[in-house]
């Protein structure tokens, strides 16, 4: 390989066939006497513009339709010499970082002596061990092109905010569920918001035994093993409950608000004497609509019950999670999107109470989706005012246009899947921890259960890498009518 | 060592064989390596010009006559084999003692409305004061049994050397092929004026010869002429007529030691604006003359007016400067020749107005 040309923070590399390099391969090109190396990472591949290439492939053109039959008879092999030229690549490299003294820095302000200059592949453990992207709390992602592991550091996820995005059944929620296990064993606590019911089983293995992990899922149903008992609500959750999932007016909440503090002081609350006295109240005829019909939203919604012992402590189980580990699943498949919203300011809600109380520590959330379940206003909220009191999210999509600019430019880390549309790879690369051409070029060709790992769990240095099998029970898969396989 | 490179074996045209030795020229190969071989540890200097392929040059212009009657061909379809030979050098870069060059010749035909080639070479010489007669003295032995000294006064001028070894390889193409090639047409490159260096008498009537002996006819096609009528080139004296024709000369007579093989004449073979010099061996029938390029006509495409099966063996055999790199490539990798650049001192000392030394 030979150095040919830097422009700005990109590289142009001469390379060869026998030199076997691919896209997201790193480089190291050493200049031994300034005795710094730049590492760049190869985003793209073009054939070297060879002068007479165009005449050497115009001569081979069919005649008629075929080519022209013929012997080359070439005494001293020059045949493989002319493959070797034409077939010459041009490596476009992004420079990553600078190491000197076994010290990296992001600088890219020096050149490297194009004469001098020694250019080898850096290899991904090397690489890791550089960057020291392990850690103490190692999550193995899976295997790299050279038959080495990606290792991330678990505490890389810790406090931050990550999405994990690519194209339908290219395996987001496979690597989902592995960062899921993978922070249960060091005793974090996760609630999963499970758009498709297929997280409450990672509790077993692929050929259904119970796994390690089994006593530490709580696969929670809604309206089923999750109900709700009134008196336990806390009256911030049910008016953001009412305001934000049922879209309630102010005068009406208002009136709410006093209904519940009678009731509650009274105590009588229930959901038979709210209905009473919403029933009863003497106010604006509007008002009373409103709150009827948000009153039966909540009771058709099958999630609250007057019962304490059909409820379900969410609190509870948060605690006892938070000892050993645990993560809780609110399977959200049956549920219609009003109730969705409903549960999810619910559990939103008392997660925020929970931590604000410290009763917990921190909560890393994954949402599926969310843009099926989460208002609006949430979107900033959970990147901004839950992330200090220790909600950590990571977004799981398939469209990443549904997921606000304002989120990207505060992920932290992203694993990227395949996408082939440009207006997907588009929407992706604004986040502020990647860039557009890497982003484009390598997610294009990305192969199925491949992950382009960027951000600060691979210290800024994006990396591709097939995620690793993982030995749950898959629920996810799509039902078919065709499923009569071969 | 010559046994550690593979010597393939004879190739096998698409036309009949008759019992002649047709063996690649081994010669080229021993004299190739070996000239390489003489190569000191040293570096070599790229040639700082534009890729110069030389190509056999014009003869001198003479007296001459052209008949603007022209001479009406009808395309004659007959299944007729067309063949044609063309050679191609380039000098790949300097060494302190001498040149490197490179050599390849490409023999086309068309048979069966389908056309095929076969391509020799490339040959590496690195050639130098003290090894060029050597090396033509043992090609020319090898290939027509004489010593390049028997036929000449002086030895080799060394900035002709790449020209007359690609010569020496046409002139073998086109023997083998005025041997193979049984009443067919074969195409020459170039005039058929014999008496130079690269186109001794003796050798270029043996060719005619051996061609007649086959009942195949040889005709000559130059890209360009010299020659000249009332001071205008023949080739641009078209009378207004329907081509495609022949335009006939006379009175071609050169200086001694030229001696024309040929008749001239003038052939423009499609409705394009391009006319060609074309040479017919004199000693055929004029009838036979007109016959082979009507058979021509009919048999192979033209390009502007030129024949196809040419015109691909010319495209066959020249480099291009991908090969050129892969050439220097194979001599630094085999033969650890490096290659520098050493200042051009034409552009080191006038700047933009540096062009460089002009090859003619």
């Amino acid at each position: 390989m030979k150095l040919y040309k830097k422009e700005g923070n990109i590289l142009q590399i001469l390379s060869f066939s026998d030199e076997n390099v691919e896209k997201g391969d790193y480089l190291l090109v050493e200049d031994p006497d300034a005795r710094k190396a730049l590492i760049a990472q190869v985003i793209d591949m073009q054939f070297a513009n060879i002068p007479g290439v165009l005449e050497e492939l115009l001569r081979t053109l069919p005649d008629g339709g075929e080519p022209i039959q013929g012997e080359d008879i070439d005494p001293l092999e020059i045949a493989p010499h002319i493959t070797y030229i034409q077939d010459a690549s041009m490596l476009i490299c992004k420079i990553r970082a600078t190491l000197e003294n076994e010290l990296l820095s992001p600088s890219s302000s020096w050149l490297p002596s194009r004469s001098q200059s020694n250019i080898s592949k850096l290899s991904v453990p090397k690489l890791l061990k550089l960057a020291d992207v392990e850690g103490t709390r190692p999550i193995i992602i899976g295997g790299t092109k050279g038959a080495s592991l990606l290792t991330i550091d678990a505490s890389s996820l810790d406090g931050r905010l990550n999405i994990i995005t690519g194209k339908k059944e290219c395996g987001k929620s496979h690597l989902s569920k592995l960062l899921m296990v993978s922070l249960i064993s060091y005793k974090a606590t996760i609630v999963i918001f499970d758009l498709n019911g297929e997280y409450s089983n990672i509790g077993m293995t692929a050929d259904g035994k119970r796994n390690m992990h089994y006593h530490k899922i709580y696969a929670l149903i809604p309206a089923k093993n999750f109900k709700v008992a009134l008196e336990q609500l806390h009256l911030n959750v049910v008016m953001g409950i009412l305001i934000h999932a049922l879209h309630l007016p102010g005068t009406s909440a208002r009136e709410f608000r006093r209904i519940w503090k009678t009731l509650k002081d009274s105590g009588n609350l229930t959901l038979c004497s709210l209905g009473e006295a919403i029933q009863n109240l003497k106010c604006n005829q509007h008002v009373r609509d409103a709150l009827v019909s948000r009153y039966h939203a909540l009771v058709n919604s099958g999630f609250f019950t007057d019962s304490l012992a059909e409820a379900t402590l969410l609190e509870e189980i948060l605690l006892k999670s938070k000892e050993e580990g645990g993560a809780i699943v609110i399977n959200l498949r049956n549920t219609s999107t009003i109730d969705r919203q409903i549960l999810v300011e619910y559990v939103l809600g008392k997660l925020v109470d929970s931590l604000q109380s410290w009763k917990l520590k921190a909560v890393f959330l994954f949402a599926e989706e969310a843009h099926l379940y989460l208002r609006e206003t949430y979107w900033d909220d959970i990147v901004t005012r839950m992330r200090h009191f220790g909600i950590f999210t990571t977004f799981i999509t398939n469209q990443p246009d549904t997921i606000r600019e304002s989120i990207y430019r505060q992920a932290d880390n992203i694993f990227l899947f395949n996408f082939t549309n440009e207006h997907d790879l588009d929407v992706v690369s604004r986040a502020s921890r990647v860039d557009a051409e890497t982003v484009r070029s390598i997610a294009r060709d990305l192969p199925p259960h491949h992950c382009l790992t960027l951000g600060k769990v691979v210290r800024d240095f994006p990396i591709v890498a097939r995620v690793r099998n993982l030995d749950v029970k898959t629920m996810g898969e799509t039902r078919l009518f065709f499923n009569d396989k071969k | 060592m010559i046994e550690q490179y593979t010597i393939t074996t004879t190739p096998k045209y698409n036309f009949p064989q008759s019992n002649i030795d047709t063996i690649l020229p081994q010669r080229f190969i021993e004299q190739s390596i070996q000239s390489l071989k003489q190569v000191p540890p040293q570096h070599i200097q790229l040639n700082q010009h534009n890729f110069l392929q030389y190509h056999i040059l014009e003869q001198h212009p003479s007296h001459l006559r052209l008949n603007h009657t022209p001479i009406t061909l009808n395309p004659n379809h007959q299944e007729t084999t067309i063949a044609a030979v063309d050679t191609s050098t380039i000098k790949i870069g300097e060494t302190a003692t001498g040149i490197i060059i490179a050599i390849r010749g490409s023999t086309t035909w068309k048979q069966h409305k389908k056309y095929r080639y076969t391509r020799l070479g490339p040959f590496i010489f690195h050639i130098t004061e003290e090894n060029k007669n050597e090396v033509c003295n043992t090609l020319e032995q090898a290939y027509f049994g004489t010593y390049y000294y028997n036929n000449r006064h002086t030895s080799p001028n060394f900035t002709q050397m790449p020209t007359r070894l690609a010569s020496l390889l046409e002139r073998w193409l086109q023997t083998i092929l005025a041997k193979t090639l049984s009443k067919g047409l074969i195409l020459f490159d170039g005039s058929l004026t014999s008496g130079t260096s690269d186109a001794p008498v003796q050798r270029m009537k043996e060719i005619l010869s051996l061609a007649r002996n086959n009942q195949s006819m040889v005709l000559a096609f130059s890209k360009m002429t010299s020659l000249r009528v009332n001071g205008y080139l023949i080739t641009e004296q078209l009378p207004k007529h329907e081509p495609p024709y022949l335009l006939e000369t006379t009175g071609l007579r050169f200086k001694s030691p030229l001696i024309p093989l040929g008749n001239v004449y003038v052939a423009r073979l499609n409705k394009s604006k391009y006319a060609f010099r074309l040479d017919i061996d004199k000693e055929t029938p004029i009838p036979q003359r007109m016959s082979a390029v009507e058979k021509l006509l009919g048999n192979d495409l033209h390009m502007q007016g030129y024949p196809e099966t040419l015109r691909l063996a010319h495209i066959l055999c020249t480099f291009t400067a991908n090969e050129v790199l892969a050439i220097k490539h194979f001599i630094t990798r085999k033969h650890g020749i490096q290659i520098i650049n050493r200042p051009d001192m034409h552009k080191l000392l006038f700047g933009p107005f540096g062009k460089g030394e002009i090859y003619s």
